[in-house]
C-alpha cells in the first residue's frame, strides 16, 4: 500500500506537554482515526502533520515530499481543517475565501460556494456572527474547495448537528472511495465518527498506545458477562475491568479468540454471553487504565 | 440470579430484564415467595433506569408472576410452571420453524434436523 503521508518519531515540546517519537503512516484510499483524551496532542500532532509548526526531531512526508523542500507543493494538495479557524473575525466569508484562494492551484469556487449553500450559511455572513457547528463547516468547505488528496480533519464533528455529521461521514467515505486520496481525523470516539475510521490510532500524553485496524481490533475485544463461578477462574483472571454484582460479573478481553473455547461450555448453557465492546470501551480502558 | 442487558438487542431493555427474570423462575433459580431484588438494587448493578427496571416489574405482576407488596418490595408468586413452559415451547416452536426454513435452503431436511437434535449432547 502506498504511504500518502508517513511521519517518522516525531517529537514536540512545549511547557508542561511534549509529543514524544510519535510515528504514524496514512495509505492511499484509508480514513485514519486519531482517539485520544483531552490534551493527549491529537491538535498538535494534525498541525505538525499539516505543517503548520515543525517539530524538534523527527520528520514528516507527505506525498513522498518534505516541507522544507516543497511546503508549497505539500500545502496545495492538502485540505487542513483545523479546530480553531485563524481567521479574521470581521471579515465576511466571500472576502476570507477571496483571501485563500490564490494560495491553491485548483481552487474551486463553485464547489466552495455550492458548499456554503448546501450547509445554508450566507456567504456575504461575517465570520464572527456564525455559530460554533457553522464555523466548522466553513471551514470543512475552505479545506474542500481546492481538491486536496489529503483531509485533515482536526474534531471535524464538534458543534455539527446529526444531519451535517451524516453528511460529512459520507463525504469522507466518499473522498476516500476512489483509492488515491486519504483522510485523517481526529475525534471524541462519542461524537460517532468512530464509525468512519478503519485504521485507529490511540495517543495519550502524546505518546502512541496502539494503532490498529478497527475491524480486527473489535473482533479481539468483547465484553462477557457470566453468572458466577460459570467460567474457570485462570479464564477469569484474563479478563479486565472486572464488575461484579449481584446478578453476574462483566468483564473485558483483548483477545477473544483466544477465551472462544473456554467460554462454549458456559455460552451453550446460558451462563455467559459475549457483547462488542464499541471503540469508547477500549480508549477508555487503554487511556485511563480502567 | 444471572442477568445481561444488550443495548444491541432489538428488544427494550425492560422486556430484557423481564424475559430473564421470568426464566429464572421457571428453571427454579428463583423458588416461590422469594424476595425479588429491589428496584433501586437492580439498576445499580445493571447500570440502567429505575423506569426500566419498574416497566419489567409492572409486566411480571401483570401475568402473574411476581407480586408486589407496598413497603414489602417484590416477590415470586405462585407460578403455573406448566404455563412457564407452554410460554417457552411457543418460543422453540418460532426457532424451529426457522431452522426448518433455513434448513430446506441448504437441503438439509426435517429428518437430518432430528437427528442433529439426537446427537447434540445434554450437559
Amino acid at each position: 500500500m502506498d504511504a500518502i503521508l508517513e511521519a517518522h518519531e516525531l517529537c514536540k515540546q512545549y511547557e508542561g506537554f511534549s509529543i514524544d517519537h510519535l510515528s504514524l503512516n496514512i495509505f492511499a484510499g484509508s480514513i485514519l482515526g486519531v482517539f485520544g483524551p483531552n490534551g493527549a496532542g491529537k491538535t498538535t500532532l494534525i498541525k505538525l502533520l499539516a505543517g503548520q509548526i515543525m517539530p524538534i526531531a523527527g520528520a514528516v512526508r507527505v506525498f513522498h515530499q518534505d516541507y522544507d523542500a516543497s511546503e508549497k507543493e505539500i500545502k496545495d494538495r492538502i485540505g487542513y481543517c483545523p479546530q480553531e479557524p485563524p481567521f479574521f473575525p470581521n471579515k465576511s466569508l466571500v472576502e476570507l475565501a477571496r483571501f485563500a484562494a490564490p494560495f491553491f492551484s485548483k481552487w474551486d469556487g463553485a464547489l466552495f460556494y455550492g458548499l456554503l449553500e448546501r450547509f445554508r450559511i450566507h456567504p456575504e455572513k461575517r465570520f464572527s456572527l456564525l455559530s460554533s457547528g457553522q464555523k466548522t463547516l466553513f471551514s470543512l468547505a475552505l479545506a474542500l474547495a481546492h481538491h486536496p488528496d489529503l483531509l485533515l480533519l482536526d474534531e471535524p464533528a464538534s458543534g455539527l448537528d446529526d444531519a451535517n455529521r451524516r453528511f460529512l461521514i459520507e463525504m469522507v467515505r466518499d473522498f476516500v472511495a476512489g483509492g488515491e486520496k486519504a483522510v485523517l481525523v481526529s475525534s471524541h470516539v462519542s461524537d460517532g465518527l468512530d464509525e468512519l475510521a478503519e485504521q485507529v490510532l490511540f495517543i495519550r500524553a502524546g505518546k502512541s498506545i496502539m494503532t490498529a485496524d478497527k475491524v480486527d481490533l473489535l473482533a479481539n475485544w468483547k465484553w462477557i458477562h457470566f453468572r458466577d463461578h460459570a467460567l474457570e477462574p485462570t479464564l477469569v483472571a484474563k479478563l479486565t475491568a472486572l464488575r461484579h454484582h449481584p446478578f453476574g460479573n462483566s468483564g473485558l478481553t483483548s483477545d477473544f479468540q483466544a477465551l472462544c473455547a473456554g467460554l462454549a461450555g458456559a455460552m451453550a448453557a446460558g451462563d455467559a454471553q459475549v457483547e462488542n465492546a464499541r471503540l469508547s470501551d477500549v480508549l477508555v480502558h487503554l487511556t485511563q487504565g480502567g | 440470579m444471572f442477568i445481561t442487558l444488550s443495548p444491541a438487542s432489538p428488544d427494550p431493555l425492560y422486556k430484557q430484564i423481564a424475559d430473564q427474570i421470568r426464566d429464572a423462575i421457571a428453571v427454579g433459580d428463583l423458588a416461590v415467595n422469594e424476595s425479588l431484588p429491589s428496584i433501586r438494587e437492580l439498576c445499580e448493578a445493571l447500570k440502567t433506569s429505575a423506569i426500566t427496571v419498574k416497566r419489567a416489574y409492572f409486566d411480571l405482576e401483570k401475568e402473574g408472576c411476581i407480586i408486589t407488596r407496598a413497603g414489602l418490595g417484590s416477590y415470586v408468586a405462585e407460578v403455573d410452571l406448566l404455563r412457564l413452559r407452554e410460554r417457552k415451547l411457543a418460543e422453540f416452536r418460532k426457532e424451529i420453524a426457522r431452522l426448518v426454513s433455513t434448513g430446506a435452503k441448504f437441503n438439509i431436511s426435517r429428518d437430518d434436523l432430528v437427528q442433529l437434535i439426537a446427537s447434540t449432547k445434554e450437559d
